[in-house]
């Protein structure tokens, strides 16, 4: 029994990290050579857009908020625990990432529902779609109850995942910290690696290519180049 | 590479020396070598040792301090010799479910509780901390007298400063997180505290006594706790503190029953509604549809005539 415990956490806290990790960046490198033009979210607005609006605005506000939370803590715990040491900062915190989270769960909720339910979405809806939302759903979902069942989560985030990240990262994995988490921790973090390995092979890849510098590039006029009189007149 | 004769003598260094001179001064060398190496790995396992007591065994044992939920360990080798220590040791279940009787008397001394099976530990290690106890047990004050917490009264001053300790208002010397992140108590107030831990209102009770919770908050034994305080240990001067905030909160009765977590949730519900509300603001000159009114409209008419 022992044993046995002792290695699904060395194959899911250990060997499963690096098996993500590395098909992540071999196979994010390989597609944007070799097929460069589906790195794209493929929008689905033109075909619907009264629903998409409650499913994507939700979602990605949700998303990039708790995402954000999660690297923040990975990169700087210390900094993330001295932040916290006063009770209405962590409070405050912690509601940021619980409305954070919520809103991603009715956004991801919404997004699935939309997809099930108009015809045109779902035919433009591929295997690793429906994979990828059950990945996410998944992910979503377990986070926000680990966030509501064990508070305070900013905190021990930062005492306990951050130094197994790190322990990853440094290429000598400490299981210790990871070992002995409720199931449903063990859960967000198996699927979290799942989500990284399953990512290069979704949609998924239009984060890596944000068009940030839309943000300070020198704005553009458009402009029709012809004569629009012209134009009125054809036919 | 393949090696060959050949390759294996390097110019310049030992080919123009005879070939005795050779074999006396690689003999030194190998000699040198194998004196730090042995030097080294002794003093390292003795350090080794010494951590390893730190951080799996001083919670419940003490060297010369008294008994706490184990028995005192000085002198351990005069009751009972290497053989039956290394054995128990390796498997204290074990022994005592063998029908050993002086592991049953153990057992009963320490109000029944078993002594957990340490991960980690070999014949080697076994032979090393008992090195280490024989050692300690020899000075006048072992290192591992572990902690000395006054039989008074504590003071509302003590309490207070615990209750800052807990809740993170005064920063661990050894940057530890704070209790507050994974542990609730009675009578907090606000959303209290974390629960990926137990509840501990009544910590004091479960651990007995003053000294058995001071002595486990050294060295936290628990298998989520010890890899987070292993290089982060609590200061004695922070213990103090926390004991008699946890006297303190045991004597109050009861555990935390308050619906923080339901309010978090329920406030927690309430800003994402003001968020969504916020969204559909923002976005209200949002591009909705342009066939769809035109065709309601016609609808409508055609109804109206």
């Amino acid at each position: 029994m022992e044993l046995t415990t002792a290695f699904l956490n060395l194959l899911f806290f250990a060997i499963l990290p690096y098996v993500a990790l590395f098909t992540f960046f071999l196979v994010t490198i390989q597609r944007y050579r070799s097929q460069k033009f589906t790195y794209s979210s493929l929008s689905s607005q033109m075909l619907e857009n009264q629903d998409h609006f409650w499913g994507l605005v939700p979602f990605h506000y949700g998303i990039l908020t708790v995402l954000g939370g999660h690297i923040i803590a990975f990169l700087l715990p210390a900094q993330v625990l001295l932040w916290n040491r006063a009770l209405p900062r962590l409070y405050i915190t912690e509601f940021v990432m619980l409305i954070g989270g919520v809103l991603t769960v009715v956004g991801l909720l919404n997004l699935i529902i939309r997809r099930v339910r108009y015809s045109k979405v779902r035919r433009v809806t591929s295997l690793p779609d429906w994979i990828l939302y059950g990945l996410l759903a998944n992910q979503v979902v377990t986070g926000l109850l680990v966030a509501l069942l064990y508070p305070w989560g900013s905190s021990w985030f930062a005492a306990t995942a951050a130094p197994y990240l790190w322990s990853i990262v440094k290429l000598n994995p400490d299981l210790a910290y990871v070992s002995a988490v409720p199931f449903l921790v063990k859960l967000h973090v198996v699927n979290a690696w799942l989500v990284i390995g399953f990512f290069p092979f979704t949609r998924l890849v239009h984060i890596l290519v944000v068009p940030n510098p839309y943000l300070w590039r020198k704005p553009q006029v458009v402009r029709w180049n012809w004569n629009r009189n012209d134009i009125r007149n054809t036919n | 590479m393949m090696s060959t004769p050949h390759s294996q003598q390097s110019p310049g260094t030992t080919g123009s020396r005879p070939a005795g001179v050779r074999l006396v001064v690689g003999l030194l060398r190998l000699a040198a070598v194998s004196t730090i190496l042995f030097g080294v790995t002794s003093i390292a396992s003795a350090q080794e040792a010494a951590q390893f007591f730190r951080q799996n065994c001083m919670s419940c044992h003490t060297i010369g301090g008294g008994r706490l939920t184990g028995p005192d360990l000085k002198d351990v080798s005069q009751r009972k010799d290497r053989a039956w220590l290394t054995k128990f040791l390796l498997d204290p279940k074990g022994t005592i479910e063998s029908g050993d009787p002086y592991a049953a008397q153990l057992q009963q001394e320490a109000r029944g509780v078993v002594m957990p099976t340490v991960s980690g530990m070999s014949k080697e290690r076994a032979e090393a901390l008992l090195d280490l106890i024989d050692a300690e047990s020899k000075l006048e004050k072992s290192q591992f007298v572990g902690l000395q917490i006054p039989d008074g009264p504590f003071s509302e001053a003590d309490i207070a400063r615990g209750r800052d300790i807990f809740l993170g208002k005064i920063k661990l010397v050894n940057t530890g997180p704070s209790c507050v992140s994974c542990h609730t108590t009675i009578g907090l107030g606000g959303l209290g505290g974390g629960r990926l831990g137990p509840d501990l209102s009544k910590v004091y009770e479960r651990l007995e006594n003053r000294k058995t919770l001071g002595s486990w908050l050294l060295a936290p034994p628990t298998t989520t706790m010890q890899p987070v305080f292993r290089d982060h240990p609590l200061e004695a001067d922070e213990i103090l503190p926390l004991v008699a905030f946890f006297e303190d909160r045991a004597q109050r009765g009861g555990e935390d029953t308050s619906p923080a977590r339901l309010n978090f949730f329920l406030i927690g519900l309430g800003g994402t509604v003001l968020a969504l509300v916020g969204f559909d603001l923002a976005w209200r000159k949002r591009f909705r549809a342009v066939r769809r009114p035109l065709v309601k409209g016609a609808e409508l008419k055609r109804g109206e005539r």
